[in-house]
């Protein structure tokens, strides 16, 4: 069978990863046609790196666009940046892909097939589907069933991984989702309103690199604190 | 005796300090008018405290006016870091709708 052709985004937000992006854009590239990367206020090099390899790259089927905060203002905003132009250029799917090396290029392909065939409108990348990410043991074993049984209580999300920022939703879903949420949260906020507009849900096995801890218990409390002021606010 | 004085002349400092503040016009009129209702609750509890101790005895109370002033005081400080933390959870989103929609602009504007 024919894959459809659809116009797909990469949206990657980037804070301070003058170490990885090249290496995650040259990643990408070979996956996709279009790639926005949204420098969220990086103080190092990051912006002038994306914005050379986008000169180098650039052509009339790829294309590589560099947007940049002027201020640092979190990861959910990068990516609601990010979403907000893919969604004016045309896109048809728009998928998130972490700057740090940490998901895997080869898993782009097996997140965006549900929705080339329409199948599914929303496909998450799950750390716990089997294939074995490098993820601390009290990331895995504490922080993580925590915040699945969070979810799962207070959303009646019964996904795996209810904190993955690789995902792929088409561009239906996209219109009925605003990343409200700044930092860590939009996570959470994402699975809740895909679940809220009985958007077709699939989660699909990846593999997380570790080169950092990253979300702790802090962050948990963090985004338990940011769900709730933002739900009363 | 005493200690009533002390406690006025703190709120007609504050009291004074709100007119100066308006007559600046650093704070807006609902603002001023919202402090200055509260100053004037606090002097009034301050002189009549006698009669908040009578209305303590009469709603079952056990504790004396002025115990029911700092628990008054605790919950009022309680309510105004709730909202201060609400409107400023409205303000960081704002600013992320600006510096969304500049960023969007000024890509635009450059192609």
């Amino acid at each position: 069978m024919s894959i459809p052709k659809k116009k797909i985004f990469c949206v990657i937000p980037a804070w301070n990863e003058e170490a990885n992006i090249v290496k995650t854009l040259e990643d990408v590239i070979l996956f996709t046609d279009e790639i926005i990367v949204v420098d969220d206020g990086s103080t190092d090099d990051t912006l002038v790196l994306v914005n050379n390899f986008a000169k180098k790259t650039n052509t009339k089927n790829k294309k590589v666009i560099a947007l940049s905060h002027i201020i640092n203002r979190g990861q959910g905003a990068a990516l609601a940046t990010g979403n907000e132009l893919a969604l004016s250029l045309g896109a048809d799917i728009i998928f998130h892909f972490d700057a740090d090396g940490q998901f895997l290029s080869t898993d782009i392909s097996k997140v965006l097939e549900p929705l080339l065939f329409d199948e599914f409108d929303v496909v998450l990348g799950s750390r716990f589907l089997g294939l074995e990410s490098e993820m601390p043991f009290s990331k895995k074993n504490i922080i993580m069933p925590i915040a699945r049984l969070f979810m799962n209580f207070f959303f009646n999300a019964h996904l795996t991984d209810p904190q993955s920022g690789f995902r792929a939703l088409n561009r239906g879903a996209w219109e009925k989702i605003d990343i409200e949420q700044d930092g860590m949260a939009h996570c959470s906020e994402i699975i809740i309103k895909v679940l809220k507009n009985n958007l077709r849900v699939k989660e699909v096995p990846i593999k997380v690199l570790y080169s950092e801890y990253g979300l702790g218990a802090s962050g948990g409390f963090k985004i338990v604190k940011d769900l709730f002021l933002r739900k009363i606010s | 005796m005493l200690q009533q004085f002390l406690a006025l002349t703190i709120v007609l400092y504050f009291v004074i300090r709100l007119f100066v503040q308006k007559s600046k016009d650093k704070i807006s009129f609902s603002e001023f008018i919202f402090w200055f209702i509260f100053w004037m609750f606090v002097s009034s509890s301050v002189v009549f405290i006698k009669k908040i101790d009578s209305l303590a005895v009469y709603f079952g109370f056990s504790a004396s006016g002025i115990n029911i002033l700092s628990y008054l005081a605790l919950a009022i400080l309680f309510y105004l870091f709730f909202r201060i933390r609400i409107r400023l959870a409205e303000m960081e989103r704002n600013i992320s709708i600006i510096n969304k929609e500049l960023t969007i602009k000024n890509y635009k504007k450059i192609i």
